[in-house]
């Protein structure tokens, strides 16, 4: 049994390497954007954004993009069946 | 008709609302422990999307949120940022936990990881660490429920009184119907929170400025300040970025491995529904947003309030507003308490029977047993907590940044289940062991503490160096075994 650190059981297709990576890189980015140094420049007052502080506002997109990332891999999985499957395994 | 009865009329038609869900929902469920701790694996995703959102939002969010922004602006942004990813873990590893949950027959946390490092050392002690974290979390519940019902009668009834007759009604239900009554009453309180929030948040800042935009405007031009992060510390200075992003960091971390929550994945029907309820989750996080507005419509209006996290009642009490509209703000805040404290009571007396009990008992316990014991353990914590609630003066807020810090040491635990194979029993207790061992040492000796970021933090590393060094240094594990949990 190979002992090293394992992250998938197979070998996955260049579509699934492409989706799950760029899922991961996505999720690892929002997560960096909410703390420091990333957060820095987005957390300021101005410009106001719906009439709240820019740096709401930015937590607020973020949120709200994070949603849209997650729905949209969702909909990947469930549009090809992977669903009723342990996809990360 | 005094303004105060109707007030706590309505707060009573909640909690009697409350009870009724609670005590319909649990009939449906099997007698062992099985269907009392995890509903026999049959949640739907309307259950568990409000269970996850209910049991997140609790005193400390209807109460504390506003009083956060109020006293230290943005700091409290950090509440938004951590629960936008926090439940992301879950997307990759939840479906693994569910389908060996459906294997083994696990209904707790620690029965995954002692499974999988045959060592019931680690059972006792992720159910210590448990416990030590939901103590002071559900003590702050009932104190947050006993104050609701001290300002709506005026200070009639005592904080006593008003936390019992909270808890008595949780009890009753989480007693009575296990977790479809925690879940059937959070989709309750869950929808009455939701409502109530957006409601105060918009009207709020409209009735003292004119709307949330003048409101902003008015603040950036009195107290910048306090609208950009990293915000203010509790002592009213700048609070450092350090402290700021590791508070969001461990809060993150910690989040989806809270033992309450982490059993609810065991509860869902299959994969589809426990990934949808990962995926709509922010849906219920948007809700932070118009609690931080409430606490920001004070700044200007009412200055000095004391304690800050009374900002919400004292708004709402000088407003002249209707009675009935008070009572459900009341009842909002009791919900918020009430929807963490039953899944926090009902997951303390399973982990202490299922991690601790039985895995230390000479003979094996039957599964009525078991579910007779969860409850008498439940009655037990209650009681535990409520002394401290109600008599006790010790510092909660202490304890809790602790347990928090415990938390985060369950991490690598999880991690070395899943993805690393050579990681072994010794390597995964000693680790956890030295983790909460430096966080209590970075607690009491806050010199060692560097740009003020969270102790939790640094038990982590001392955790995973720990973890990593002595499982090269031991034995590994039977690898027939250690393929039905890694990635093989």
């Amino acid at each position: 049994m190979r002992r090293s650190p394992r992250f998938f059981s197979r070998r996955l297709t260049a579509r699934e390497r492409l989706v799950y990576g760029a899922a991961t890189a996505w999720f690892v980015a929002v997560s960096a954007a909410l703390v420091w140094p990333l957060y820095v420049p987005f957390a300021r007052l101005r410009p106001f954004v719906l009439g709240v502080p820019f740096a709401l506002a930015f937590l607020a997109g973020v949120l709200l993009a994070s949603f849209a990332a997650g729905v949209a891999l969702y909909w990947w999985e469930s549009r090809h069946g992977y669903l009723d499957q342990d996809t990360s395994d | 008709m005094p303004a105060w009865v109707v007030v706590f009329g309505v707060t009573v038609g909640y909690l009697l609302a409350s009870l009724i869900v609670g005590l319909l929902s649990g009939r449906r469920a099997s007698s062992g422990p099985e269907g009392y701790i995890a509903g026999d694996r049959s949640l739907g995703f309307v259950l568990m999307y409000f269970i996850m959102g209910a049991s997140i939002f609790s005193a400390f969010s209807f109460l504390g949120g506003p009083g956060w922004a109020y006293s230290r602006g943005a700091a409290a942004f950090y509440i938004l940022s951590y629960a936008t990813v926090g439940l992301v873990p879950w997307y990759a590893y939840g479906p693994r936990v569910a389908r060996l949950g459906r294997r083994f027959g696990y209904v707790t946390q620690a029965e995954l990881f002692a499974h999988r490092f045959s060592s019931r050392w680690l059972s006792a002690a992720l159910a210590i660490i448990s416990l030590v974290a939901f103590v002071p979390y559900l003590v702050l519940q009932m104190r947050g429920a006993g104050y609701v019902f001290n300002v709506v009668t005026e200070g009639r009834i005592p904080l006593w009184l008003g936390a019992g007759i909270a808890y008595g009604v949780v009890l009753i239900y989480v007693l009575a119907s296990g977790v479809l009554g925690v879940g059937w009453t959070n989709t309750f309180q869950g929808v009455f929170m939701m409502v109530l929030a957006w409601g105060l948040g918009l009207y709020l800042p409209y009735r003292l400025y004119g709307g949330v935009a003048p409101m902003f405007q008015e603040l950036a031009a009195a107290v910048p300040e306090m609208l950009a992060p990293p915000g203010l510390d509790g002592a009213g200075d700048r609070w450092s970025w350090g402290g700021y992003s590791s508070a969001i960091a461990v809060s993150a971390i910690g989040f989806s491995l809270w033992p309450h929550y982490f059993m609810k994945i065991y509860t869902a029907r299959s994969e589809r529904v426990l990934k949808k309820t990962i995926i709509f989750y922010p849906t219920f996080q948007v809700f932070l947003i118009p609690i931080i507005f409430i606490g920001f419509s004070g700044i200007l209006r009412y200055r000095d309030v004391v304690p800050a996290d009374a900002i919400l009642p004292t708004i709402l009490m000088s407003m002249d507003l209707p009675a009935f509209v008070v009572g459900l703000f009341c009842a909002g805040a009791l919900a918020a308490s009430m929807s963490t404290g039953d899944a926090l009571l009902h997951a303390a007396g399973s982990i202490m029977v299922r991690d601790f009990v039985c895995v230390l008992s000479p003979r094996a316990l039957t599964g009525v047993e078991q579910t007779r014991l969860i409850r008498v353990l439940v009655l037990v914590i209650s009681a535990f907590a409520y002394y401290f609630a109600v008599v006790s003066e010790l510092s909660l807020v202490a304890l809790l940044l602790l347990a928090y810090g415990f938390l985060v040491q369950i991490a690598p635990v999880l991690v070395a289940t899943f993805y690393w194979p050579r990681a072994t029993p010794q390597g995964v207790l000693s680790g956890l062991v030295i983790g909460c061992g430096v966080v209590v040492l970075f607690y009491y000796v806050p010199a060692l503490q560097w740009q003020q970021i969270q102790p939790g933090i640094f038990g982590l590393a001392a955790n995973v160096i720990t973890l990593v060094v002595v499982s090269l240094l031991t034995r590994p594990m039977d690898e027939a075994h250690v393929e039905q949990f890694v990635v093989s």
